[in-house]
């Protein structure tokens, strides 16, 4: 079955849903196809390339404005996508000629660009266009460029995690080891399964920078196509999001012996242990638990004002896969909601198995809900808000259920300890929005009630709370810019003189 | 003992990520490094660290040790073998929830 309930004492070898299986024909999925997980998900978030898909030009839908994967080089993979733009008379006679010819004059019209990503899509791969070959014989007319091609088509796997596995495992054998990058620190990593959602990866990386290490590839989030040839050369492999990147990291481990340590990057205490560890592996813990500090100092009575004014608000926890367990737990420590629901769209049993053992005992665990599922849950849990994608949550707001987007953030970057405020900041503005009262009236049935003020967020959140909390000097609501990205990204760091990984 | 075995295995099950990775024998490997060395901790014994591989599980065995000493103050009280006996216990446990007793189909798929 694919949803159960975790029962009281019941633990992962009686509350298990089946995962990863294939989609029923007919059913309202929320599921992207293996195509949509190799070039939107994985390939795209690459800032310093040319993507190019070799297919009809709607597979690239997802692109411009739809997704929030920002770089540092003017989001050059944002704004220009590429296809081939296969016809009906390319299904019939073949699309190669057409292929090769879309490469040169993508790399013409953008000289500074030497690298491009080919993705194959479900048309070009039923009729068995050899990308891999037009690629090699563009690369020998061109020798200064680099070609990547990732042979997904939307129809191989069950969804688009089918597609994470494809382009992590083409990554690995034919990228990984043909690129030297330049080691500039003792202590070198890998971020792996990253992909600087709305600024993650610059919050991120600016803690790792704090603390003397070199970051040689992001995968793939504001990652550059010739660091992430050269991640063979990092120490560790620090993996956030293990569902669509812990493949390369296994490969890795393999192939060059580069552990994995698997980490938290949201919520106070499992961010700060992941910290920790990393500075621990290195031998760096002194500068960690600075960054620790500080960052607790200054963030935490904002993180608490929220929890105040959300404690017990019931959630259905309905991501895409990884934030299904990243915050399972630490929403109901750290902000006092109650997650009565996790889901996962494209998720493996793997996925579920931490999100279970995290989540509360009563929670409802759904595998691939299909739209009339997530209907019923939300008329049956009635939950105060959802944190899903754009396709079940504009679903939610019909029925009046308030949502943030989990792919995609509201007010993002969501990650590190401003960004865990600025997630309690969105989830009280959704919760406490004054517009629910207009809302929420169904005027073909009701009147408009004339004789009511308007009420404030605060006069809804704070109608309950103790005269101490709402007049508490510590606790305050979120007090950073509305674009705190740029001070992340662009701080710098003096240098650190360090020792080597090697110990006793 | 099967009381303080269940509070310690609660904390693994909702605080850590290394007990969850893709197949058997990496569960397998990853118990048996990070609660073995986990168990040398508290046990004030030498801990090897000289591979990425053993420091990668003995950052996680600090994290843990620490964690436990902090919220179950009782084990500090132990004896040596008792902290071995209760070691041992807990990863009985946690092989048994990760892959002996685990629903999850994929474990023994051969590849990543």
């Amino acid at each position: 079955m694919h949803a159960v309930i975790k029962g009281p004492g019941e633990d992962l070898t009686s509350a298990l849903p089946l995962g990863y299986q294939n989609t029923i024909p007919g059913s309202i999925t929320e599921r992207g196809c293996a195509y949509c997980g190799a070039k939107h998900v994985i390939g795209t978030p690459m800032k310093d390339v040319i993507h190019l898909s070799h297919g009809p030009i709607g597979c690239t839908y997802d692109t411009w404005q739809t997704k929030r994967y920002i770089s540092d080089n003017d989001n050059f993979q944002l704004k220009y996508t590429f296809a081939s733009d296969m016809q009906e008379k390319h299904v019939v006679f073949g699309a190669t000629k057409l292929l090769k010819d879309n490469i040169k004059e993508a790399f013409r019209a953008f000289p500074h660009m030497k690298r491009m990503t080919i993705y194959q899509t479900c048309a070009s791969a039923l009729i068995g266009d050899d990308i891999n070959a037009i690629a090699a014989e563009v690369m020998e007319e061109m020798p200064d460029v680099d070609i990547f091609v990732c042979n997904s088509p939307g129809f191989k796997g069950p969804s688009q995690s089918g597609g994470h596995h494809t382009i992590n495992i083409a990554w690995l054998k034919d990228k990984v080891g043909t690129f030297e990058t330049e080691i500039t620190s003792d202590y070198v990593i890998n971020y792996v399964g990253e992909y600087n959602i709305q600024g993650d990866q610059d919050v991120m990386h600016n803690y790792f920078r704090r603390m003397g290490i070199q970051v040689l590839s992001t995968f793939t989030g504001n990652g550059s196509y010739d660091d992430l040839r050269g991640m063979h050369r990092a120490h560790l492999n620090v993996l956030e999001c293990a569902r669509s990147a812990e493949y390369i990291c296994n490969e890795l481990g393999v192939k060059y012996g580069i552990p994995r340590l698997d980490i938290d990057g949201f919520g106070f205490e499992p961010l700060s242990n992941s910290l920790r560890k990393v500075g621990l592996f290195f031998g760096i813990e002194d500068p960690a638990q600075a960054i620790i500090d500080e960052e607790t100092a200054r963030w935490k009575p904002e993180l608490d004002w929220y929890k105040e004014r959300l404690k017990g608000k019931k959630v259905c926890l309905w991501p895409g896969g990884s934030k299904l367990w990243h915050w399972a737990h630490v929403i109901h420590e750290e902000m006092g909601v109650d997650v009565i629901s996790v889901y996962t769209k494209f998720g493996h049993q793997q996925d579920m198995e931490k999100g279970i053992a995290r989540c509360e005992e009563g929670a409802l665990a759904i595998d691939d809900p299909k739209e009339l599922e997530g209907l019923e849950i939300m008329l049956k849990l009635k939950p105060d808000i959802i944190f899903t994608g754009k396709r079940p949550g504009e679903v939610a707001k019909k029925i009046r259920v308030s949502y943030l987007n989990a792919h995609a953030y509201h007010n993002g970057p969501w990650k590190g300890y401003e960004g865990w405020v600025r997630f309690a900041h969105d989830i009280y503005n959704a919760i406490y929005s004054p517009i629910h009262q207009l809302a929420f009236v169904d005027i073909s049935k009701e009147e408009i009630p004339t004789d009511k003020g308007f009420v404030t967020q605060r006069m809804l959140s704070d109608a309950t709370l103790s005269e101490d909390v709402v007049s508490s000097t510590r606790l305050r609501r979120y007090t950073g810019k509305y674009d705190c990205v740029p001070d992340y990204a662009n701080a710098t760091h003096p240098s650190f003189e360090g020792l080597p990984v090697a110990v006793e | 003992m099967k009381d303080r075995i269940a509070l310690l295995e609660d904390y693994i099950m909702r605080n850590c990520l290394w007990q969850f990775h893709s197949r058997t024998w990496d569960r397998q490997r990853q118990n048996e490094g990070v609660l073995t060395k986990t168990m040398q901790i508290l046990c004030a014994e030498p801990v090897a660290r000289e591979t990425l591989e053993d420091r990668c599980y003995w950052v996680d065995a600090v994290c843990l040790a620490e964690a436990f000493t902090n919220r179950y103050s009782w084990i500090c009280e132990l004896e040596k073998a008792e902290i071995k006996l209760l070691m041992q216990g807990l990863k009985d446990r946690i092989d048994f929830l990760t892959f002996k007793g685990s629903l999850n189909k994929e474990l023994t798929d051969q590849h990543y």
